[in-house]
């Protein structure tokens, strides 16, 4: 049986995914956005938060059946609510045989997978066969672009778009819009480009930048660098979306 | 909300009507020691001397008038009587008739005429009682008051030149109210009228119930139409903000003028109706304190009325408070309420439920503290010796002699009289008798407090002291005693690792229910009350979370002394918890049917969760699945930036606080004190819309 980190599970997430919903933060990351928002949810170990309510231990290990179990004593009422449970993080693709384990032993419960796609294909199969929706990151499109600001590059993030696009599970495009980085006009032209016409692709989000993004990291012993200008306008026209005729939300 | 209920609740917000204040009120304690007065004739004079002094004021642009200009009430008793009343004997509060509910259905249907010439028919079948006769003697007395003091409202409307207004007080509360105009009018008459008499936590009760034929019968008529109706309830509405600054509460704004909205009808058919959806959307639109919504539901209620009442929620006042229709009715059954007057239950100033005009029941007699009993128990169990089971059973042993200690002094307890109010409720004036002496309900209730808290130090201590066997009974006394001083490790492993309410884990949730079994079977152990009635327990907190804090050292939770307790139905002050799923499942443990005077699960969401439609909506089902956990009150908070702030200064408190930031959740205490700001600036913002 395998075991996986968690760093957080929280009950009713209205803002991941459709209905009454339990999300499940899987703890690690392979990317290093430089505007992370969840810091404690990068390293793929335990850690120490220290706050001003004092520190805490952050990442518990369950067994899958442990971490199943948990989540199916509210499975009646999931279901009842339109809902049902997100796996997010950190990313849930580092952990995907673990969480593929605990999807597989989910007493009738709508899963919603929440990635930034980036990991093997088989990975990314092994999970997004086994969720009934994805919420898919895209960030940016310019390859160099891409690994300057995640210290990866997007090869397979946008193979994996492919990929999910083939498999016929449905998904959103999620965009997070960092002033100046994500949120230029090419790069919203760019990603309509890429997703117009995906086989699946319900609509886009495009979520506004928010400027608590570094709130966490002094408690996790961390610096926020930001390599961008934090309070420069931000650009949320979802006009290059719409002229593709894709619906687009901005949340 | 249109300009002129704009300006009349700037006006109130300003306090604008303050300048109406009169300096004092005549003093009439020496009048009434002079002549020799009983109780009785005392509290009846109180009334009529306060409405005498009453001077009317009419502002232009209002259309339901009264404005208190009376800033307190005299004293009915010489400080030398009063000390001589007191000795030997036990006063409940302020020993004045408060936080029941009239039948105000009754009221308005009979008009104060109504219930005059009842009482002047009563005095002739008990012409013989000299008792009788001297009560209702005072309660024509007090109507005739009233009925002055609204006349003279009516001859002041002919003075500043409305018509409109003379011609609706030459007519309410003395008779049945013609339109729903008049109906809202007599309510606000009758209802000030009960301050005056120095009653307080005054409820409105089921006003979506009693108010309807009146609605109705305009609606059809073509009299009125929605709009306006809402209008008129609007101002009510506004209208009972005037005053709540100077009626009595443990707190300012706990003056118990709460409504209650929805539920069933007598014969249990949904008593959902227009008025419903009207008085929630009033008391959104107009946004204050007063007066503080419950809505009655049930697992099947419907998500659009919900969603409505979660409109009002994001407004950050704290209602509509929940109460499930589902458990309450069969529980009141089971405590010998009659099926029709379950059903037709309100709900008194917190969150006792009352039969209007049926009920004097005192809902908030005593408190049963859970942390002492628990704390007593875990310290001379384990210097003794004991295995859990002996610790559970001396906990049992407390529950029984606090409740034995603390509500035993109240058996048999006299009540002042209230004719005014005996006016107001069924049967006191057919039956010659004072409300004081018995209704048809006559229980007492009492609150089992701070339940989470006690709990989790037992849970601590089955686990650690003995399964785990990891803590030595004699440490952890030692800890106990130094206050954790020198024992953090211990106190941390008590406070983090041990089970905890609210996680939907039995290890604690088991423990909690046995407390409030012990606790029931406390409260049936102690009997009849000496009124005619039971013993409630209830899982209230009111202020005890804070005032027992200082009162009990160090406890096995991990809890250092002085630190808060739980409030009401919620998990302890700095559990980490999933979120309201897990509460709502470790609650829905305990047996309702046995703890039936109420005291509500209490719960904050960040008001960013009630950003769109979408989100509201699932709020809503939130609450309906409270409703169908079989949970039996919910108290449902929008969390604004005044708590936001108050979290920045005091932390320790608020280790559970979650913000949403963007796609994201965070501790609000874990994020650096310039985001801390920047969140409470956003809600500031998202609150003042």
């Amino acid at each position: 049986m395998n075991t996986g980190i968690v760093f957080d599970i929280r009950e009713f997430t209205v803002h991941d995914g459709p209905g009454i919903r339990t999300t499940v933060f899987m703890k690690g990351c392979p990317l290093r956005c430089s505007w992370c928002h969840n810091p404690e949810g990068i390293s793929p170990k335990p850690q120490i938060m220290k706050g001003l309510a004092g520190e805490r231990l952050v990442g518990k290990e369950y067994t899958s059946d442990e971490l199943a179990g948990l989540l199916n004593r509210q499975a009646e009422i999931l279901r009842a609510n339109e809902g049902g449970v997100t796996f997010s993080g950190g990313e849930p693709l580092l952990q995907a045989e673990f969480v593929a384990e605990v999807i597989d032993q989910l007493d009738d419960i709508h899963v919603l997978l929440d990635t930034s796609g980036f990991s093997s294909k088989e990975n990314f199969r092994l999970l997004a066969g086994r969720c009934n929706l994805v919420f898919f990151d895209i960030k940016l499109i310019d390859r160099e672009a891409h690994r300057h600001y995640t210290g990866q590059y997007n090869d397979p993030i946008l193979r994996n778009l492919r990929v999910l696009s083939e498999m016929g599970t449905p998904f959103v495009v999620r965009v997070p819009l960092v002033p100046g980085v994500t949120d230029t006009k090419q790069n919203l032209e760019d990603i309509a480009k890429t997703v117009h016409g995906l086989p699946g692709l319900i609509r886009v989000d495009l979520l506004p930048y928010n400027k608590a993004a570094g709130g966490k990291y002094s408690a996790c012993g961390m610096e926020f660098e930001p390599n961008y200008i934090e309070n420069s306008e931000l650009n949320a026209d979802p006009e290059p979306f719409k002229i593709q005729g894709i619906e687009v939300k901005v949340v | 909300m249109n300009e002129r209920l704009e300006e009349m609740r700037r006006r109130v917000r300003d306090r604008e009507h303050k300048r109406f204040r009169q300096a004092a009120p005549p003093d009439i304690s020496e009048e009434c020691a002079a002549e020799g007065l009983s109780w009785m004739q005392r509290i009846a004079r109180l009334a009529c001397r306060m409405c005498e002094a009453e001077i009317p004021v009419i502002e232009p642009d209002e259309r339901i008038v009264f404005t208190r200009t009376l800033p307190k009430l005299s004293a009915v008793f010489t400080p030398d009587e009063w000390e001589e009343i007191k000795s030997g004997r036990t006063v409940h509060a302020w020993d004045m008739i408060n936080n029941i509910c009239a039948d105000w259905g009754m009221v308005l249907s009979q008009g104060l005429l109504g219930r005059k010439q009842a009482a002047i028919e009563a005095k002739e079948r008990f012409k013989d009682d000299p008792e009788s006769v001297e009560f209702l003697d005072c309660a024509i007395e007090t109507i005739d008051a009233v009925l002055d003091l609204a006349k003279r409202y009516a001859a002041k409307a002919l003075e500043v030149g409305r018509e409109d207004l003379a011609d609706i007080l030459e007519h309410v509360p003395a008779n049945p109210p013609r339109t729903f105009h008049e109906a809202l009018q007599s309510l606000r008459f009758c209802h000030a009228a009960l301050w005056l008499s120095s009653h307080y936590h005054v409820g409105l009760g089921r006003l979506d119930q009693y108010l309807l034929p009146y609605l109705q019968a305009d609606i059809e008529s073509g009299r009125l139409d929605e709009q306006s109706a809402e209008e008129l309830l609007a101002e009510f509405f506004i209208s009972l903000n005037k005053d709540a600054d100077i009626y009595p509460g443990a707190l300012q704004g706990d003056n118990g003028q709460t409504i209650v909205l929805g539920g069933v009808k007598r014969d249990g058919t949904d008593a959902v109706n227009e008025l419903t959806w009207m008085a929630l959307r009033a008391a959104r639109d107009i946004s204050m304190i007063d007066p503080k919504i419950n809505l009655r539901i049930s697992s099947k209620t419907d998500l659009d009325l919900l969603c409505l009442a979660t409109e009002l929620t994001r407004k950050g006042l704290g209602f509509p408070q929940y109460a499930n229709d589902d458990v309450v009715i069969p529980a009141l059954v089971a405590h010998g309420y009659e099926l029709e007057d379950a059903r037709d239950y309100s709900v008194a100033a917190c969150w006792e439920f009352v039969i209007p005009g049926k009920g004097m029941e005192i809902v908030n007699i005593a408190v049963c503290s859970f942390p002492h009993a628990a704390d007593a128990a875990i310290r001379e169990g384990l210097a003794a010796g004991d295995d859990f089971n002996g610790i559970m059973k001396r906990t049992a042993e407390h529950i029984n002699q606090q409740i034995e200690n603390n509500l035993r002094p109240s058996y048999a307890l006299k009540l002042p009289p209230g004719p005014f109010y005996s006016v107001l409720m069924d049967g006191c004036i057919e039956n010659g008798r004072d409300l004081s002496k018995g209704l048809k309900y006559n229980n007492f209730g009492v609150h089992g407090a701070c339940s989470a808290s006690a709990a989790d130090a037992l849970a601590a201590v089955k686990k650690f002291v003995f399964e785990e066997k990891t803590i030595e009974p004699a440490e952890l006394l030692k800890a106990l005693e130094a206050n954790y001083e020198g024992y953090e490790e211990l106190r941390k492993k008590l406070a983090e690792e041990a089970p905890k309410v609210g996680n939907n884990d039995d290890a604690a949730d088991e423990i909690l229910v046995k407390l409030f079994d012990y606790f029931a079977d406390a409260c049936e152990a102690f009997g009849e009350n000496g009124r005619g009635g039971i013993v409630r327990p209830g899982s209230g907190s009111a202020m005890f979370y804070v005032t027992l804090a200082s009162r009990i050292g160090a406890t096995a939770e991990g809890r250092k002394s002085g630190e808060y307790f739980s409030a009401n139905l919620a998990p302890a002050p700095g559990t980490r918890i999933r979120g309201p799923i897990s509460v709502f499942q470790s609650y829905s443990k305990i047996d309702y049917q046995r703890i039936c005077n109420g005291g509500p699960i209490t719960m904050e969401l960040s008001d960013t969760v009630f950003r769109d439609e979408e989100s509201i909506q699932k709020v809503a089902m939130l609450v309906r699945t409270f409703a169908q956990l079989g949970c039996q009150q919910l108290q449902l908070n929008s969390l604004n930036a005044q708590t936001l702030l108050d979290a920045k200064a005091n932390p320790e408190k608020y280790k559970n606080l979650i913000v949403r930031v963007w796609g994201w959740s965070g501790y609000f205490c874990e994020l650096d004190p310039p985001y801390q700001d920047h969140v409470i600036q956003r809600h500031l913002y998202a609150t003042s819309n």
